[in-house]
């Protein structure tokens, strides 16, 4: 009588474990595709691997005005595909109707970043979502309110279901669901990835242009140069780095220094990826400069020079004991033709990242 | 007219010191050791001003042979307990150490690339040249690479060496 008992019982189990396992069935892991010139220096937290699911559902909170005081924006409301997720504006709009007090950034190739914002304040994607969503200035709303909201939203506990195995709704899977599309954001078919794979033939401006974004200037030997890649960095055209690039000779923003508490911090800002940068004017960490012509005059003319300004953009020039890059007119288009080499048309019109709620 | 100059020059530099600290107490650099460490460190530069200090020289853009002082990388390093020396053999071979910058800037070396007992090279982390405190630009602290064709690994403003085992995944 025990044995039958004993049998029934570990046949029970045993058929809860398997509808258990069914029920929760595991999304299949996203595959991240990029070129390998973008390295594998990439940032994916352990606890938050990148899924099919995962990524639908941050797709939809990216998109969702349900998550803003008064559902009326949503993280596309200033990060708009078609600007390369910025929004154009100096500085954007919070619900409040207050002002940021910084530029917008562009959301593309976040894989390769892992200290978020303008300061680096945010240590990872998940850690950043949560200040848009929750800043009384943004979004306005607490991350208790959006779970209390998406709960009694049709399809919502489904998606979050599948994405996360979960019955319930957390605070953490709606930052874990935004991160992992953010870092599906990747853009890198732009002309210069066609160059790159042999695809594209540059003009003779565009070739100068990439020549003298990688070359740093030795007037002794002839050598032209604008030394941008030294910050920028290699085809991705990003690195984390966080430099003060003359822009003021008393910040008015001490930037990174408000973070780390060290003067030598002092107006120092992340340096930004240049991918689409066509796209994403105006620009710097305050959206002072609306055209790149008046970026790349700063850096070849008007780059403040003192103490904290970067050692790098103080002692390159074009000429022998030069005090700026002092690159002619044509030199400067040059340049400017090969930012524009960065544009990702497929980017920004790629529908597995536009808004799937629009019609 | 020089005098008038120079006086704007130091005015200057007051004020954009005063603007911060006058808003907050500015944190002092301090250099932490950290990873696949026996002891973690941190250093302030007054700690490292009591340490036994070298000579150490490095070319400048225009060639010029400038004079760093600063304390050898492997007594820190033996001051964190990491391998060195006798240590260096087997797995720890597969040690490397990361040199992290204030701006983000970061560079590597294997561990025996700058342990005596592999190399006569001394590298230092200089804390003065030519008799004066690096300036702030650069310093407080900054790695002196001699012998490098390149200057890129002699890193400005160092904050932390961290050192890790390499593990392929």
């Amino acid at each position: 009588m025990t044995k039958l008992f004993l049998t029934i019982l570990l046949m029970g189990i045993f058929l809860i474990s398997i509808n258990a396992l069914l029920g929760s069935k595991v999304s299949p892991l996203y595959e991240i595709k990029y070129p390998a010139y973008f390295g594998d220096r990439i940032f994916i937290p352990a606890d938050n691997t990148t899924t099919e699911a995962g990524v639908k559902l941050g797709r939809m909170l990216f998109y969702e005005t349900a998550l803003s005081a008064g559902n009326t924006i949503s993280c596309g409301t200033c990060h708009k595909q078609e600007l390369a997720f910025t929004d154009g504006k100096k500085m954007s709009t919070g619900i409040d109707g207050s002002l940021q007090s910084r530029n917008t950034m562009s959301l593309a190739n976040l894989l390769w970043v892992s200290n978020f914002f303008w300061d680096g304040r945010a240590a990872g994607l998940e850690e950043q979502a949560k200040t848009p969503l929750t800043s009384p200035h943004e979004m306005g709303q607490s991350l208790a309110i959006s779970v209390a909201k998406l709960k009694k939203i049709e399809n919502y506990p489904l998606l979050f279901k599948e994405a996360f195995a979960s019955d319930s709704i957390s605070e953490q899977m709606i930052v874990k669901a935004l991160a992992q599309f953010e870092r599906t954001l990747v853009s890198a078919d732009s002309r210069y990835d066609q160059y790159l794979r042999g695809e594209y033939k540059p003009t003779k401006s565009e070739l100068n242009g990439i020549s003298l974004f990688y070359t740093s200037p030795d007037p002794l030997k002839n050598i032209r140069g604008a030394d941008c890649a030294h910050c920028h960095g290699g085809p991705k055209t990003y690195t984390e780095l966080f430099q003060n690039n003359g822009l003021d000779s008393l910040p008015s923003d001490r930037g990174r220094e408000l973070v780390t508490g060290l003067d030598i911090d002092r107006g120092r800002f992340r340096v930004a990826g240049l991918r689409n940068i066509a796209a994403t004017a105006p620009y710097m960490h305050d959206g002072r400069f609306e055209t790149l012509e008046e970026v790349v005059d700063h850096y070849n003319e008007h780059v403040v020079s003192n103490i904290l300004t970067s050692p790098f953009l103080r002692d390159r020039s074009n000429t022998l004991n030069g005090k700026s890059l002092d690159l002619p007119k044509d030199e400067k288009k040059d340049i400017l033709a090969f930012l524009n080499m960065l544009t990702d048309s497929a980017f920004i019109s790629d529908r597995n990242f536009s808004n799937p709620f629009s019609k | 007219m020089i005098l008038i100059r120079f006086c704007f020059v130091v005015l200057s530099i007051s004020v954009i010191f005063f603007q911060g600290n006058s808003q907050t107490a500015a944190t002092k650099p301090s250099l932490k050791v950290s990873g696949q460490v026996a002891k973690l460190l941190t250093l302030t530069a007054e700690d490292l001003s009591k340490m036994k200090h070298v000579t150490a020289i490095l070319k400048d853009r225009g060639g010029k042979n400038v004079n760093y002082s600063g304390v050898p990388l492997q007594d820190i390093l033996g001051l964190a307990g990491v391998s060195t020396g006798g240590q260096l053999r087997g797995e720890n071979l597969s040690k490397y150490l990361l040199v992290k910058c204030a701006d983000g800037y970061e560079v590597l070396f294997s561990l025996a690339e700058v342990d005596s007992s592999f190399t006569d090279r001394v590298i230092i982390l200089a804390d003065s040249t030519e008799g004066s405190p690096l300036p702030s630009d650069r310093g407080p602290f900054r790695l002196i690479v001699p012998g490098e064709k390149k200057p890129a690994r002699s890193s400005y403003q160092v904050l932390e060496f961290v050192i890790r085992f390499a593990a392929d995944k």
